[in-house]
C-alpha cells in the first residue's frame, strides 16, 4: 500500500524499490549507518552484526526454497558445511584464490543441494522432509570421515580471506564483506520473487498440481529452487569458515539446520524481510541470554544446576518457535507490515 | 557364520524396537496429519526420566517404570494441548516446524537437568548371554524384541477391536463424519498422542538397555523415520514388517559394511535407505497412495 498522495504515472515508477523521497532517506540513512557502524561498535557486538550477517545470507536461500518455492529443507546446516568444507579445501590443498574459492563454494552446495533435491520431484511435504534431514546426515557422515580430504573430526584450518592481494584479517574488514554479500543477497531474492522463475516458485507453493496445469515446469522449478537455495547456503558458509579461520563437523549439527527452518518462520515465510529480522532476533535472543540473563540467573539463584546455562539457549528458543507458530504464524515480517500501513495512515485508523 | 547369526538376531531385536517407536508415529500422523519430528527427543527424554526415577531418586524398577509411563502420558497430553491443538487446520508445514520446536525445547530441558549427557541405567534383564547355535547374543536384544512385538500385538488389537481404536481409525478416515458421529476428535488427538509418548517411552527404556543414554538415542529415533518411510506413513503392517528390515540393514551393512567403508556407516544405513525408498517407491511398502485433486 502507498503512502497517501504518491502516484504512479510510469510502469516503471510502480515497479521501482525505492518509490518516494522518504524511501531514499531512510536508504541513504541506513547506509550511513551501516557504512559506519564499525567505528562506533567493536569487540564481540561487531562479531555479532557479522554472525547476524552470515546468518541472513544463509536464511535468505533458505527463505527461496522454504518461503517462496514451498519445499520444507530440515537440512540446511549441511548445505551449509557443503560450502565451508569446499571452500576450506580449495583455498589451502589447492590454493585458490579466495574469490574464486566463495564461487565455488556455492556452486559445489547448489549442486549438492540439486543432487538431494530430486526426491522433491515425487514427494513433498513431510516425506521431503525426511528427504532433506537424510541429506544432512549423510553429508555430515561423509564430512566427518573422509579425513584425507576434510581433516575428519579435527577439521581444517582455513587461511584469511584476501581479495585482490588485500588479506581481510580483522572483524573491521571482515564486517564490510558480509554486509556487502548480505547486501546482495536480498537484492537478489527481492527482485528474484517478482520475476517469472519467483512467481512459478510462489505457485508451486500455493498449489504443485495447479501450478502444472498452468505449464509450470515443476522439474525445472523445485530443482531450481534448490540450487538457488543451497548456493547462498554455501556462500555463507564460505564466509563463515574464512571468517573463523576453521572449520570443523560441530558447527553444522542437525539442531543448526532446525535453527534456520525456526528463524525463518519467525521471521515471515517467502517474505524478503523475513530472514533479516528472523536472523536480527535469533542471535539477539541468543547473545542476550548468553551474555545478560543467563549470568543474571545463576547470580540469583546460586543453586540452579551446572547444565543451566547451555539448557536456557535452546529452550527458550523452542519456546519461541511453538509461540510464533501458535501466536503470529506469519512471523514478525506481517507485525512490520502492519506497523508500515498504520504509520502512513495515521492519524486515520484505517 | 557365527557373526552372521549374531547380526541376525540383533538386527531384528532392534528392528521390533524401532518398529514399536515408529508405531508412535504412525499412530499420530494417522489420526491427524501431523509429522511428528521430537519423536527421538522423546525417546531420550523417557530414557532419562527413567534414569532421574531409578538412578538418582533410588526407586526400584516396579515403581520407577510406571511413573515414567504416567509421565509419558501427561506430556503426550501437554503437547497435544498447548502446542498441536491451536495449531489445527493450519498448513502441514506449521505442523511440522512446531514439533521442531518441541524438539529443540526437549532437548534444552536435556541439558538442563542432565548435563553429563552419558549414563546406564541399572539392568533390568539378565545379563548372561545366550547361546544360538554358533551365536552368543546377549539377551537384552531378546528381550526388548520380544517385548516390543507383544505390545505391537496389544496396540494393533487395541485399534481392531476397542472402542476408541475403532474411533481412531474412523478419524484418520474422516474427521468431518466422525465428528458428525459425535466422536470428540480433539480427545482422540490427545488419545494419539499419549500412546505415542508412552510407545517412545518403552523404546526408550529397552534400547537404553542395550546402548546406555547417549545423544545417539535421539538418533535412533530419527532412524525409525525410515522405517515408517519404508513401510507406509499410515500402515501398521508397514512398521512392523519395515522395522525388521531397516534393523537388518543396520546391522548386516554395519557389520559387512564397515570392513570396506568409513567408521560409522551403520549409522547412515537407515537415512540412504530412506532416500533410496523416496526414489523407487515414495509412499512405501504398504503406505496408501494419496492421489490429489485441485
Amino acid at each position: 500500500m502507498l503512502p497517501c498522495g504518491v502516484h504512479n504515472y510510469s510502469y516503471a515508477k510502480d515497479m521501482a524499490i525505492l518509490r518516494t523521497k522518504t524511501h531514499w532517506a531512510l536508504f541513504l540513512l541506513l547506509l550511513a549507518l551501516g557504512g559506519t557502524l564499525p567505528l562506533y561498535c567493536s569487540g564481540t557486538w561487531l562479531a555479532v552484526v557479522i554472525l547476524i550477517g552470515i546468518t541472513i545470507i544463509a536464511a535468505v536461500g533458505l527463505n527461496i526454497l522454504t518461503g517462496y518455492c514451498g519445499q520444507l529443507s530440515i537440512g540446511h546446516a549441511g548445505f551449509i558445511a557443503v560450502g565451508a568444507y569446499t571452500s576450506a579445501v580449495l583455498t589451502t590443498t589447492y590454493h585458490f584464490p579466495f574469490l574464486a574459492g566463495l564461487i565455488c563454494a556455492g556452486l559445489m552446495a547448489g549442486f549438492i543441494g540439486f543432487i538431494f533435491g530430486f526426491p522433491s520431484l515425487r514427494v513433498k511435504g513431510f516425506y521431503l522432509a525426511i528427504a532433506t534431514i537424510a541429506a544432512q546426515f549423510i553429508i555430515l557422515w561423509v564430512i566427518s570421515h573422509w579425513d584425507k580430504v576434510t581433516g575428519g573430526q579435527l577439521g581444517l584450518t582455513v587461511p584469511f580471506a584476501s581479495i585482490a592481494g588485500f588479506q581481510i584479517r580483522d572483524d573491521f574488514h571482515m564486517y564490510y564483506l558480509v554486509m556487502f554479500v548480505a547486501a546482495l543477497a536480498i537484492f537478489f531474492s527481492m527482485n528474484l520473487a517478482r520475476t517469472r522463475v519467483g512467481r512459478a516458485f510462489v505457485a508451486i507453493r500455493d498449489n504443485d498440481l495447479a501450478a502444472e496445469v498452468m505449464g509450470v515446469n515443476l522439474w525445472i522449478y523445485k530443482l531450481l529452487a534448490f540450487f538457488i537455495g543451497c548456493f547462498w547456503a554455501g556462500i555463507a558458509g564460505s564466509l563463515s569458515a574464512h571468517w573463523m579461520g576453521s572449520v570443523s563437523p560441530e558447527g553444522y549439527s542437525f539442531m543448526e539446520s532446525i535453527l534456520y527452518v525456526g528463524l525463518i518462520i519467525i521471521g515471515g515465510l517467502g517474505t524478503t524481510v523475513g530472514p533479516i529480522f528472523g536472523a536480527i532476533f535469533i542471535r539477539l535472543l541468543d547473545q542476550l541470554t548468553g551474555i545478560y540473563l543467563s549470568p543474571a540467573l545463576t547470580a540469583a539463584f546460586p543453586n540452579l544446576p551446572s547444565g543451566f546455562t547451555t539448557g536456557i539457549g535452546p529452550m527458550l528458543f523452542g519456546i519461541v518457535i511453538v509461540l510464533f507458530l501458535v501466536l503470529e504464524p506469519r512471523g514478525l515480517a506481517h507485525r512490520w507490515t502492519l506497523f508500515k500501513f498504520s504509520y502512513r495512515l495515521w492519524p486515520f485508523p484505517y | 557364520m557365527a557373526q552372521f547369526t549374531q547380526f541376525l538376531f540383533t538386527g531384528l531385536s532392534i528392528g521390533l524396537v524401532y518398529a514399536l517407536i515408529a508405531l508412535g508415529f504412525v499412530v499420530v500422523w494417522k489420526s491427524s496429519d501431523v509429522a511428528n519430528l521430537c519423536l527421538g527427543e522423546l525417546v531420550l527424554l523417557s530414557a532419562w526420566f527413567t534414569y532421574g526415577m531409578v538412578e538418582q531418586a533410588h526407586l526400584p524398577y516396579y515403581v520407577g517404570l510406571p511413573i515414567t509411563l504416567v509421565f509419558a502420558i501427561g506430556l503426550g497430553w501437554l503437547i497435544e494441548r498447548l502446542a498441536l491443538r491451536p495449531l489445527i487446520a493450519q498448513p502441514i508445514l506449521s505442523l511440522i516446524c512446531v514439533t521442531l520446536g518441541l524438539a529443540y525445547l526437549f532437548r534444552g530441558i536435556m541439558y538442563f537437568i542432565w548435563p553429563f549427557s552419558v549414563a546406564a541405567l541399572p539392568r533390568l534383564f539378565p545379563t548372561t548371554p545366550i547361546h544360538i547355535g554358533p551365536a552368543v547374543v546377549s539377551q537384552e536384544y531378546l528381550w526388548a524384541g520380544g517385548i516390543s512385538l507383544v505390545l505391537f500385538a496389544g496396540l494393533t488389537l487395541f485399534y481392531r477391536y476397542h472402542k476408541m481404536g475403532i474411533a481412531m481409525r474412523a478419524t484418520s478416515d474422516d474427521q468431518l463424519a466422525v465428528q458428525a458421529c459425535g466422536v470428540p476428535v480433539t480427545s482422540i488427538f490427545s488419545a494419539s498422542w499419549m500412546i505415542a509418548c508412552v510407545v517412545a517411552a518403552i523404546g526408550g527404556v529397552l534400547l537404553a538397555q542395550i546402548g546406555g543414554i547417549s545423544w545417539g538415542l535421539a538418533e535412533s529415533g530419527l532412524k525409525s523415520f525410515s522405517v515408517v518411510i519404508l513401510g507406509g506413513l499410515d500402515s501398521f503392517l508397514g512398521a512392523i514388517v519395515a522395522g525388521p528390515i531397516i534393523g537388518l540393514c543396520e546391522n548386516l551393512g554395519g557389520g559387512y559394511l564397515s570392513a570396506i567403508a568409513w567408521a560409522g556407516i551403520k549409522d547412515v544405513v537407515p537415512f540412504i535407505i530412506i532416500l533410496i525408498v523416496l526414489f523407487i517407491k515414495p509412499y512405501g511398502l504398504f503406505g496408501e497412495v494419496r492421489i490429489e485433486r485441485i
